[in-house]
């Protein structure tokens, strides 16, 4: 079987983001970098598969700018067969409908049995770049999965939904959104790291693939800390029990929530 | 201007199947459609098939052909949010996820959504026509609300490669209010100590007709299921109140629940990080503070 990840470069789920100068992007000066979350989880899903099936191949391609190279090493690493860069001048500002469309060019030319990507990127948390990607190429997509199998006719997928999963069966190639699975994501292992710094990552310039990257723009006008909170009522002394009866009181009387 | 509301019925219990019950978010935004134009409100789970997203999004597509909506608003739960996509990308149009607030203005759309995983919140700007994914609870449904008239929508999936195959309920998923619509919730940490002591959380919940929802710690650990966690890679919530029970705030988990209108900690650590964005807390031992507020609220609720 042959899989394609996509994964973005985002800033690390640890870093305080801060409000740019300009109050309309993020000050990203200094901060660490990762493969967004979900992402990641969607490389353990491929690798998992490559663990079982060593004839499986995953590669893995992101749309970014010059320090996105560091998330594919990272992916390599992590056991990642093969990396491609997609870069440029547009590659940071490129709306997710373009995006979409450079990596669907990329799968056409990989011809993957499966797209995996994360279900969304914890920058713009849109959520829009693998259901687009499956729409430019035509192929069905399954969102937020936790597992997959292939069978008899085609791969089953397991899709996590309010009290449950459901399964699907494609029965063709598909494009997979990938929820937080059973198992976290690999570390990378010291061979692992060794072999990803001499592999080669071919880079492909956005504006030359021969994508239409003119896309319904998302513009951000404005970006704002969320309101601040804190002052709040803490009860420490006494027992459990005239602590929870205060707190019975608080919340009917003052909060009104009860 | 012209506005649809796609809807979305609620799930039956151990099923998975729509019921019939429209979400609480499909009344918000049905409500929200009607106040801002013309509106058409549209229920492609009519039938109570499970159909596949392409399809769905085909035969939306091929209505807004003749129908030309410049607005398209759809509940940003997980089939929402999903359906949200497909279809904008279908269109060509712009699309924005989870907006908590909207505005029509000089012909294009001024909303508001969280970025950064909850992190920091944008005003963001998109040309119309549009689809947008609305946060539950965004617009809240003015008490006195009519339910909608809903018009469904026929789905063809014969031609799908992509085909329904059965449904595999959750064991411990206690069949509640889904997390992400929920007006109270009830979440556990690591202070638990165990899977087995959810009994005193489930019995708070139970009182107070709350979700469940639990830390990314706990989730990891295997002690509930990853669709209550609450947090980054886990659900972004705003109830009316939020308890956190033995959770000590990541900044991870504090960036899905800081926009809840009261948050409630419990912690026996006085310097956890979860008492800096509460409204009340509580330093206690858990394991005698939970049964003693438990019995308490059970006051509270019993008598009227």
């Amino acid at each position: 079987m042959k899989i394609l990840v996509c994964a973005k470069q985002v800033p690390d789920s640890t870093v305080r983001v801060k409000v740019a100068a300009d109050g309309r992007s993020a000050d990203t000066s200094g901060i660490t970098w990762a493969i967004a979350p979900y992402d990641e989880y969607a490389i353990e899903l491929a690798l998992e598969r490559k663990d079982r099936d060593p004839q499986t191949t995953v590669s893995v391609v992101t749309v970014g700018p010059a320090r996105a190279r560091d998330a594919l090493r990272q992916a390599l690493a992590m056991g990642c067969d093969e990396a491609i860069h997609v870069t440029g001048a547009d590659a940071e500002k490129a709306e997710g409908l373009a995006v979409a469309r450079a990596l669907a060019k990329i799968a056409d030319e990989a011809k993957p049995d499966l797209v995996l990507c994360g279900r969304q990127a914890s920058d713009d948390d849109q959520g829009l770049v693998g259901p687009a990607l499956a729409d430019v190429l035509g192929w069905p997509h399954v969102a937020t999965v936790t597992r997959f199998e292939t069978v008899e006719g085609g791969t089953d997928v397991w899709k996590e939904v309010e009290g449950g999963h459901e399964v699907w069966r494609a029965s063709g190639p598909a494009v997979l959104t990938v929820q937080k699975s059973e198992k976290d994501p690999r570390y990378p292992s010291l061979p692992g790291i060794m072999k990803a710094k001499t592999k080669e990552i071919p880079e492909k310039d956005l504006g030359s693939l021969g994508v239409d990257l003119n896309a319904p723009r998302l513009e951000i006008v404005k970006m704002e800390p969320p309101p601040a909170r804190g002052g709040g009522k803490i009860l420490k002394d006494g027992d459990a029990r005239a602590a929870a009866q205060q707190l019975v009181q608080l919340l009917r009387d003052e909060a009104k929530v009860l | 201007m012209k506005v649809w509301a796609v809807v979305e019925r609620g799930t039956r219990d151990r099923t998975g199947a729509h019921g019939p019950d429209l979400r609480r978010v499909s009344h918000e935004i049905a409500a929200k459609a009607a106040s801002l134009g013309d509106a058409t409100v549209l229920d492609p789970h009519g039938s109570g098939e499970r159909s596949s997203t392409v399809a769905l999004a085909a035969a939306l597509t091929e209505r807004a052909k003749t129908d030309r909506p410049d607005l398209i608003l759809i509940g940003a739960t997980p089939a929402g949010r999903d359906l949200g996509a497909r279809l904008a990308a279908r269109l060509g149009w712009a699309y924005a996820s989870e907006i908590t607030d909207l505005k029509v203005e000089a012909g294009a759309l001024l909303m508001m959504r969280t970025m950064y995983a909850g992190k920091v919140r944008a005003t963001v700007r998109a040309a119309l026509p549009a689809v947008v994914s609305v946060r539950p609870s965004a617009f809240p449904l003015p008490p006195d609300a009519a339910s909608p008239t809903t018009e469904p929508i026929q789905v063809d999936a014969s031609a799908e490669k992509l085909g329904f195959q059965r449904f595999e309920p959750t064991a411990s998923a206690t069949g509640r209010v889904p997390l992400g619509e929920a007006r109270v919730i009830v979440s556990g940490g690591r202070g638990l100590k165990g899977p087995e002591n959810w009994k005193m959380v489930e019995e708070l919940a139970g009182t107070l007709g709350a979700a469940l929802g639990a830390s990314r710690a706990v989730t990891d650990a295997g002690w509930r299921p990853n669709e209550e966690q609450v947090g980054q890679t886990g659900k972004t919530v705003s109830p009316d109140l939020y308890i956190a029970l033995g959770i000590s705030g990541a900044i991870q988990h504090l960036a899905g629940m800081t926009s809840s209108k009261v948050i409630v900690a419990v912690n026996k650590d006085p310097d956890a990080d979860i008492f800096k964005v509460c409204d009340y807390g509580v330093v206690a031992d858990l394991f005698e503070f939970l049964p003693a507020f438990t019995e308490e609220v059970k006051k509270v609720k019993g008598a009227g």
